[in-house]
């Protein structure tokens, strides 16, 4: 490759190589283009191309106070928006030095958690057709509904919710919330155990996963992996029980850990991951104060007092989400910075994908738990 | 809907920090603060260990609970993460960020770093801060806004250092592709997140 | 944007009208009707009671109440009755057709959701139809350095193929559409056309993912093509003949799965690789490759392919049944047709109508027909069940596949089948 001046290269065409553009318009790629040199069936480089959804969300983001970024920074991840504010929420309130009732940690506790199985639930269906599986995308997509309409009675949105605000929740809990949503959340978890039935005892899919795409444990810490790609590979870390950030500390969490690193591995410990869920979501039903105020009211346009710099992360259906806040005493931010799990892991990619055959390029890709828009910004 | 009957807080900070008591997942025992300027114990004794091997190269910005930060400047910055890597057990870096500063003429990268060898640094994030210089009319690439990479000591920071590349305009030495990620091939305007690219209609 | 004429003027209405009636007049007189007399001169036509029976004759004697039934009956014994309607092209299309709409509906009941639902009011019936409409209306589209012959018949030839599959079925004793005396011959041969065509089309689409599909569609049913012919040879070695109405009879008392399941089984896997379907249906990975050799077919190219492909279907799962399961034998479950009527006639009251050609249909022509149709759809069902159930194969498991495991299985059945015919068990000396 020669550089004709830094960022643009020229590349020399060689006869036995294809490349193939698994691009934006493919029904096997997500809104992002992969551009794939196959020698045969063996894909020999592989090139990813994100940017395809790149809003500039940072920029943005300095215009607006800190109220104003609610709405725009959920818009990474529609349907875990509550995660992918939270850590912006967690670095505002202890920029401006608040504190936050109980109820509302656990309100926010339990919003997180639907958050990430609803998240989990739409990645799994986009799995299953990527692998030619038509039942496994609609049974997911289908029982999401559940944990949707849940949502849409606290917070009144189906998708970007804009429930978390700097000084707790937007509004308190719907009045008999707790049966419903233990009502709907058991079964839930019914229907989700069938899978293993359908998917992950599915012999033509063991054969097609496993031992594919392996990513050892020291190729894992080394390319700073996150979330499910890194509990794959046998790392046991999560940020919940790590650095408990709300009411994390009092419940009970069990992590989910598996040795071998291969997709099939990362194709179900996210699986696992719901079932815990739906376990602490039981817990905080049960722990969480009866009443009290949801919300710290804050004077308008809220300022935080000098320079001050705040990292503040958290786990999402991906992995750590960590947001850098910049603030100079202004009521806008001065620069945020979202560290995203899926930039993180796309790091992978390449790495992974060199030497796999072409049939196993949606398995492996997928698999490491990438969300093409959250990774654009 | 719930009263709010707190009273509003007020938008400066309070005179001493809250006193948290999160459980120690380290198995140094915290104390209980008293006094303002106590510094917590545990990344007090990282950055000890920073300091007293790197004296007056490095400069310890705040050590706060659970975060540590350093400045370090752009000569010095190579040597300083070798050490933290080798010495200090950090594998791997959890974002790149890069602030401007224009009025100091300078462009922030700062560099989050954090542990999952070691289960004593779980909680801990080192946060590495270094400056380049920032010039007025910037040809990315080809002028004197240049940073060492880390990408031989840290492999994690490679699509990182592109994306500060193509949005800052800091070119990083020793990266093997410094190429555009997410900005459109054809992107002629000035790096998208400097001060004086104002967006339209603001 | 559209613009309706800007003036509505009731004369020109009645012009523009009265101009399309004339040429329509004009071309059915001048070149219709010379067109269909030519063709009638083509076609052979029946004779009976000693007369050659012209179209003017036939529509007369059709009034005659005591002729109709005759003439229909013969008509039916013709070549083109039996290409275009009965065995052949209509009763496939037909069955196709209720095939596509049953896997939408069964897929959808799988996957809890509904199917088909608005179009037609029972059920969403009429969705087929509109999705026909649709694709005939739509733009057909080639790519700019495609091979314009071979992509134009490509789709025509693959329905070509797959309706003279078609034709070697036997559905009732005696309705055939071609008695071939090496029937079962016949089909490989066919079988045997269809990696060609796909990679015909593929290769002048000129573009990389029908490329890729076209080769793996190649491997896919090359490699299938032997455990195939070799699962099918069991059956050959026990009734000793070719002939598919001969190896139908011949399971008149027991079908030959009873004593061949391993063939059976080798059989209905190569045969959903060869037709494409879940698990098998690499040629058309749709997230890999877009659509495979599909991708740059569209409007009207696409739902050829897509009628010969269920075409296909149809004929695959019919010769399973006349294979293994036996053909139209079956238990007599339809009552026989009144002899009264056929010596006496229908009396109603005073009057007596005595209609001679009755009945139309025998006996065993329904019951075998019936038959045949219910194992048939059984046997689809099978097809179509695995879509639900199973993710895509990769191709180097589907090699390993067709190339290893099928062909030791095959022959594991050969061996079964002449271990059965030389201890005596089966034909002469033995059982039937």
């Amino acid at each position: 490759m020669t550089e004709i001046m830094p960022g643009l290269a020229l590349q020399k065409v060689d006869e036995r190589i294809m490349t193939l553009n698994v691009g934006p318009q493919h029904p096997g790629s997500g809104h992002m283009r992969i551009v794939v040199q196959i020698d045969g069936d063996y894909i020999v480089a592989c090139d990813p191309d994100p940017g395809y959804v790149h809003r500039g969300e940072e920029k943005m983001a300095e215009y607006r106070n800190y109220i104003l970024n609610i709405p725009h920074l959920e818009r990474p991840v529609i349907h875990d928006s509550c995660n992918v504010l939270y850590p912006y929420v967690l670095g505002v309130e202890e920029i401006l030095g608040i504190e936050v009732p109980e109820r509302a940690k656990y309100v926010r506790v339990i919003a997180s958690e639907l958050n990430r199985c609803i998240y989990i639930m739409y990645w799994l269906a986009i799995y299953g057709i990527f692998l030619g599986h038509s039942t496994m995308f609609m049974w997911p997509a289908g029982d999401r509904e559940f944990l949707i309409d849940l949502m849409e009675k606290m917070t009144g949105a189906r998708v970007t919710h804009a429930h978390f605000v700097p000084g707790g929740v937007r509004n308190d809990l719907p009045p008999n919330f707790e049966d419903v949503c233990l009502r709907q959340v058991n079964y839930f978890e019914k229907r989700i155990k069938e899978y293993s039935a359908v998917f992950y005892d599915n012999p033509i899919l063991i054969a097609r996963t496993r031992d594919t795409g392996v990513l050892s444990r020291q190729d894992a810490i080394r390319l700073g992996t996150t979330g499910s790609v890194l509990r794959a590979s046998g790392i046991d870390y999560d940020l919940r029980k790590k650095e408990p950030y709300d009411a994390y500390d009092e419940l009970d969490i069990h992590t989910n850990v598996m040795k071998e690193g291969d997709s099939y591995a990362r194709s179900k410990i996210p699986w696992l991951d719901m079932l815990e869920s739906c376990n602490i979501i039981r817990q905080a039903l049960q722990k969480m104060p009866k009443s009290g105020s949801v919300r710290v009211k804050l004077k308008p346009n809220p300022k935080g007092k000098g320079d001050q710099t705040v990292y503040k992360r958290v786990e999402s259906g991906r992995g750590s989400l960590g947001c850098y806040v910049v603030s100079d005493g202004k009521p806008e931010p001065y620069r945020l910075k979202l560290s995203v799990p899926s930039f993180r892991n796309l790091i992978a990619l390449p790495y992974l994908l060199k030497g796999e055959k072409l049939g196993n390029m949606p398995s492996v890709y997928w698999s490491l738990n990438y969300w093409p828009v959250e990774a654009d910004r | 809907m719930s009263s709010d009957s707190e009273k509003p807080a007020t938008d400066a900070k309070p005179a001493e920090k809250p006193v948290t008591t999160k459980p120690a997942a380290k198995p140094v025992v915290k104390k209980p603060e008293e006094i303002p300027v106590e510094l917590p114990v545990f990344e007090k004794g990282l950055s000890d260990k920073i300091a007293e091997k790197f004296d007056d190269k490095i400069e310890i910005a705040f050590v706060k609970e659970d975060r540590v930060r350093i400045n370090v400047s752009r000569e010095n910055v190579l040597e300083v993460a070798e050490f933290i890597r080798d010495e200090l057990n950090f594998d791997h870096v959890e974002s790149v960020s890069g602030v401007d500063y224009p009025q100091e003429k300078e462009i922030e990268v700062v560099y989050h770093l954090g542990s999952y060898s070691d289960s004593s640094l779980a909680r801990q994030i080192l946060v590495l801060a270094t400056r380049a210089q920032r010039e007025e009319d910037p040809i990315p690439g080809s002028d004197s806004t240049k940073l060492p990479s880390l990408r031989n000591i840290f492999y994690s920071v490679e699509f990182h250092e592109r994306e500060i590349f193509e949005m800052f305009g800091v070119f990083f030495e020793g990266h093997p592709d410094n190429r555009r990620l997410l900005l459109p091939e054809d992107w002629a305007d000035l790096p998208p997140l400097r001060k004086d690219f104002a967006l339209k209609g603001r | 944007m559209s613009v309706i004429a800007p003036k509505f003027k009731l004369s020109e209405f009645i012009k523009s009208l009265l101009d399309n009636v004339f040429w329509i007049i004009l071309i059915l007189n001048l070149i219709g009707i010379p067109a269909v007399f030519m063709i009638l001169f083509a076609i052979e036509m029946p004779v009976i009671n000693g007369e050659l029976l012209t179209p003017f004759l036939a529509l007369t004697w059709i009034a005659d109440p005591s002729r109709t039934l005759p003439i229909i009956q013969s008509f039916m014994e013709t070549d083109m009755f039996k290409v275009m309607a009965f065995p052949g092209f209509g009763f496939a299309a037909l069955l196709a057709a209720g095939t596509i709409f049953v896997e939408r509906k069964m897929l959808a009941k799988l996957q809890l959701r509904v199917g088909p639902f608005y179009c037609g009011k029972v059920e969403g019936i009429l969705q087929l139809m509109g999705d026909g409409l649709k694709l005939i209306s739509k733009e057909i589209i080639i790519p700019a350095k495609a091979d314009k012959p071979i992509f134009w018949a490509a789709p025509v030839i693959f329905v070509a193929a797959a309706a003279s599959f078609v034709a070697l079925i036997p559905v009732a004793p005696g309705w055939v559409v071609a008695d071939v005396d090496l029937g079962l011959l016949g089909v490989f041969a066919v079988i045997g056309f269809f990696p060609i065509i796909t990679i015909l089309s593929a290769w002048s689409a000129n573009s990389k993912f029908p490329f890729i599909g076209g080769i793996r569609a190649l491997f896919q049913m090359v490699s299938f093509e032997i455990p195939l012919i070799l699962s099918l040879l069991g059956v050959v070695i026990l009734t000793g003949s070719l002939n598919l109405s001969e190896i139908a009879a011949s399971q008149s008392n027991f079908p030959w799965i009873i004593f061949l399941p391993v063939g059976a089984i080798v059989f209905f896997i190569t045969m959903l690789a060869e037709l494409e379907r879940i698990p098998f249906d690499l040629p058309e990975a749709e997230s890999e490759i877009v659509a495979g050799w599909l991708t740059e077919l569209s409007g009207m190219m696409y739902g050829l392919v897509q009628l010969g492909t269920y075409l296909k279907l149809y004929a695959f799962a019919a010769l399973f049944v006349v294979l293994f399961l036996g053909g139209w034998n079956g238990p007599m479950i339809v009552p026989p047709f009144p002899a009264e009527i056929i010596s006496n006639g229908i009396t109603m009251g005073p009057v007596t109508l005595n209609i001679p050609g009755l009945p139309v249909f025998s006996q065993e022509m329904l019951n075998g027909t019936l038959w045949f149709v219910l194992k048939t759809v059984g046997v689809i069902f099978f097809i179509l069940l695995p879509r639900g159930v199973f993710p895509r194969i990769r191709i180097d498991m589907l090699l390993s596949l067709g190339w290893t495991k099928l062909i030791g299985l095959a022959f594991v059945n050969i061996f079964i089948a002449l271990g059965l015919l030389y201890a005596g068990v089966l034909g002469p000396g033995g059982l039937q």
